[in-house]
């Protein structure tokens, strides 16, 4: 039986152990790299990279599409199950959330990554225009950003005051941060209504937003004239492999999170056999979005779609577009649609690969398409007509996946991963019942 | 028992090291595939002049070109001195090489001159050659009034240009994306003056700004002169000038031209989810006032 005493020991934060502590080291030795990388690409130009005429966007367009993919996951866990009364999800609410932020963060700085002439990036603000859909995402990524960190922070106030009062006895150094942060939340009875309503508002204005988010970066390429991108499924396409990615990601962060701190008690076998099912779901939905995407116009062929569409199905890019398809969509189907395969280890395997084959669809929906142009290539070198990234662009992307671990593991370490106050109610009302 | 185990492993190395042996020898005697060499002689306008290549081969039961040979061009005679310069084939089989001023000196000693281009040998084909034996000629194109178009052929003979009978010529308009015959007849011949005739009777037809086009007289893959080609600017056609309608069409290529109502609409919808913000950002001020020096347990 859980009390509230044992649920406030067993959610607060906790120091890192050597695995913790190695496993932020490695994530500091990538970022470092990274960041080595960028200063050379910075000094050196865009040159250092693989990207030339025709590929102009390469694997930072890709991560920028996945980080704005996997951040989707915190509209879906904590607003949509949330309004929808969903109470098995509160223990991964936060989770959720924390990938969010972490995700927003780094799709941001991608992007500027990706510049060529970064030193310029304040024209999109001084000089931007509504009609160009680069300033559309610009405005809806800043937006989304804003709203994921008020639904992680007002959620936090009440676990702010918990962990003050502990921390008062333990004399915490984390003390300050969790004092300049909640030490105004007294729990009182106006403070707790404004702030449910609050979370009511936000994760209503969240759908939407999050919809647009990654609707307009589906529209950076469904505006252009090209084949492959000229799609009007684009949208819904790109909204559907978001929720399942983010949602891949949650099943291997449950997992983790559950190893790591010894969750089992408040993330069970039932978590991830939901999760799971959900998981199902959302890859037969993108399923179905992938066959739209790609039958019919596989079934007219049009000439101008032909090189791209072959060089998938079973050219150049075949390996990586079986790859992922197989990966993301139908191993994890065939995993977890069985019981067994909801069980937490499956699950998160099936996690895994959910979230490694949709890294690789979005390198397919970037790259192959510029490489097949409405004219043809002409009077270029050979190396244009293929892309391969430099070791630059690789030590970047690593660089920018590791830091956006890197900020889930800070945030873990500084804040309760499962909501205590939250949980601590859920139990109460079940007591009640 | 031993001795007899190491004999038998004895004798199975050595036949798996025979049929090793045996496979690469018979797989570095695969049979080579024939390489197809082709060779042309191009001059445009009287002045540009070069060669053009073409490979194929007969790959799966079918001719298809191929990208990679690397060849040499001479002039006269295979000998390094004659060597013009190299090329590679691209994508579509062909290579390029523009006749350098350096073989000028070669080029001017006879009226007649011979191009060879040799291929290098590769694993999967031998080495080949072709060659083009080339009389000089050249094309001179006039208008007469009436739109009517004269181009005389005529070849070098001892430093003299003596009209040719009998060489077939197109006389067409230059346009974005393939020539146009100026009349029905696709073909004409030359007469004992060297001369064909031809009206212009496309009428209407759209020109540069100030209605100018570009007539062509050409001889196409002859097997004495080779490509020829001479262009002439006649004032014939259709003064035209481009009116962009780009941003008649484009709901939001320019500012100006994209309707107030949707760019209102825009803009309500970024004011009203930021004004969402905005009054949360006012409840957490609220949260701190009503937090500020409230005890726990004791009514305010």
């Amino acid at each position: 039986m859980l009390t509230r005493q044992k649920i406030i020991e067993d959610l607060l934060p906790k120091k890192f152990g050597w695995k913790g502590k190695v496993w932020v080291i490695v994530l500091l030795i990538f970022c470092v790299i990274g960041l080595v990388a960028y200063i050379l690409q910075l000094s050196k130009g865009l040159v250092v990279t693989s990207m030339r005429d025709y590929a102009s966007w390469g694997i930072y367009i890709s991560n920028f599409v996945f980080f704005v993919a996997i951040s989707l996951v915190g509209s879906l866990i904590t607003a949509v199950l949330r309004l929808t009364n969903v109470r098995w999800s509160t223990p991964l609410t936060r989770i959720a959330e924390i990938i969010a932020v972490s995700a927003i963060t780094f799709a941001s700085i991608i992007i500027v990554v990706d510049m060529g002439r970064p030193e310029r990036f304040y024209n999109l603000f001084t000089h931007g225009r509504l009609q160009s859909p680069i300033v559309w995402d610009v405005i809806v990524i800043t937006t989304y950003f804003f709203i994921s960190l008020l639904l992680l922070y007002l959620p936090l106030l009440a676990d702010f005051n918990i962990m003050l009062q502990i921390k008062k006895s333990t004399g915490n150094r984390l003390n300050k941060l969790y004092s300049y942060l909640g030490s105004f939340w007294k729990n009182k009875p106006e403070q707790i209504k404004i702030n449910n309503r609050s979370i009511q508002i936000l994760s209503i204005t969240i759908i939407p937003v999050a919809f647009a988010i990654h609707t307009v970066t589906s529209w950076l390429f469904a505006t252009t004239y090209r084949p492959g991108w000229d799609s009007t499924n684009f949208g819904a396409y790109f909204i559907a492999g978001a929720f399942l990615v983010g949602s891949g990601a949650v099943l291997v962060a449950m997992y983790i999170f559950r190893r790591a701190y010894k969750l089992d008690k408040y993330i069970t076998t039932d978590h991830f056999d939901r999760m799971g099912k959900i998981v199902v779901m959302l890859a037969l939905v993108y399923l179905y979005f992938n066959v739209n995407e790609f039958l019919a116009p596989a079934f007219k062929m049009k000439k101008t779609e032909e090189g791209y569409l072959l060089g998938l199905f079973t050219g150049d890019y075949s390996k990586v577009f079986w790859f992922a398809l197989s990966t993301a969509i139908f191993i994890p189907i065939l995993i977890l649609v069985n019981k067994k395969g909801r069980r937490p280890l499956p699950a998160f395997i099936a996690g895994c690969l959910v979230v490694i084959g949709s890294w690789f669809k979005r390198y397919l929906i970037v790259t192959p398409t510029l490489l097949n142009p409405l004219l043809p290539m002409r009077d270029v070198p050979d190396s244009y007509r293929h892309y391969f990234p430099s070791w630059q662009e690789w030590a970047i992307a690593m660089g920018s996946l590791a830091g956006m671990m890197l900020i889930i593991t800070i945030f873990a370490r500084l804040l309760p991963i499962i909501p205590i106050q939250e949980t601590i109610d859920e139990m109460e009302e079940h007591e009640k019942d | 028992m031993k001795w007899k185990n190491m004999r038998k492993i004895k004798y199975i190395a050595l036949t798996i090291g025979l049929i090793l042996f045996l496979s690469e020898v018979s797989l570095s005697q695969v049979v080579k595939n024939k390489l197809i060499l082709g060779l042309g002689y191009y001059n445009n306008n009287n002045r540009l002049q070069y060669l053009k290549a073409n490979t194929k081969a007969k790959l799966n039961g079918k001719f298809q070109q191929v990208a990679g040979i690397h060849l040499s061009f001479y002039i006269t005679v295979e000998d390094p001195a004659n060597l013009l310069g190299r090329a590679v084939t691209n994508e579509k089989g062909v290579a390029n090489l523009f006749i350098p001023p350096s073989a000028k000196s070669v080029w001017n000693k006879s009226p007649k001159q011979t191009f060879l281009v040799v291929s290098e040998a590769t694993k999967e084909y031998d080495g080949v050659h072709s060659n083009f034996d080339l009389t000089k000629s050249r094309i001179q194109i006039d208008t007469l009034p009436d739109r009517k178009i004269t181009a005389t052929f005529s070849e070098l003979r001892d430093s003299a240009w003596i009209p040719v009978k009998g060489v077939d010529m197109k006389v067409t308009v230059k346009r974005l994306g393939g020539d146009l015959n100026v009349s029905e007849t696709p073909t004409y011949t030359t007469d004992s003056l060297g001369v064909v005739n031809a009206d212009f009777k496309l009428d209407k037809l759209p020109g540069d700004s100030i209605g100018n086009l570009v007539i062509i007289a050409e001889v196409d893959d002859n097997d004495i002169y080779g490509n020829l080609t001479t262009e002439r600017s006649v004032p014939w056609g259709e003064s035209s000038k481009y009116v962009s309608t780009f941003n008649q069409r484009s709901l939001f290529a320019r500012r100006g031209w994209s309707p107030l109502w949707l760019e209102w609409i825009a803009y309500s919808i970024i004011a009203a989810v930021w004004g969402v913000l905005f009054y949360l950002f006012l409840q957490i001020r609220k949260l701190k006032r009503l937090g500020a020096g409230y005890v726990a347990g004791k009514s305010e």
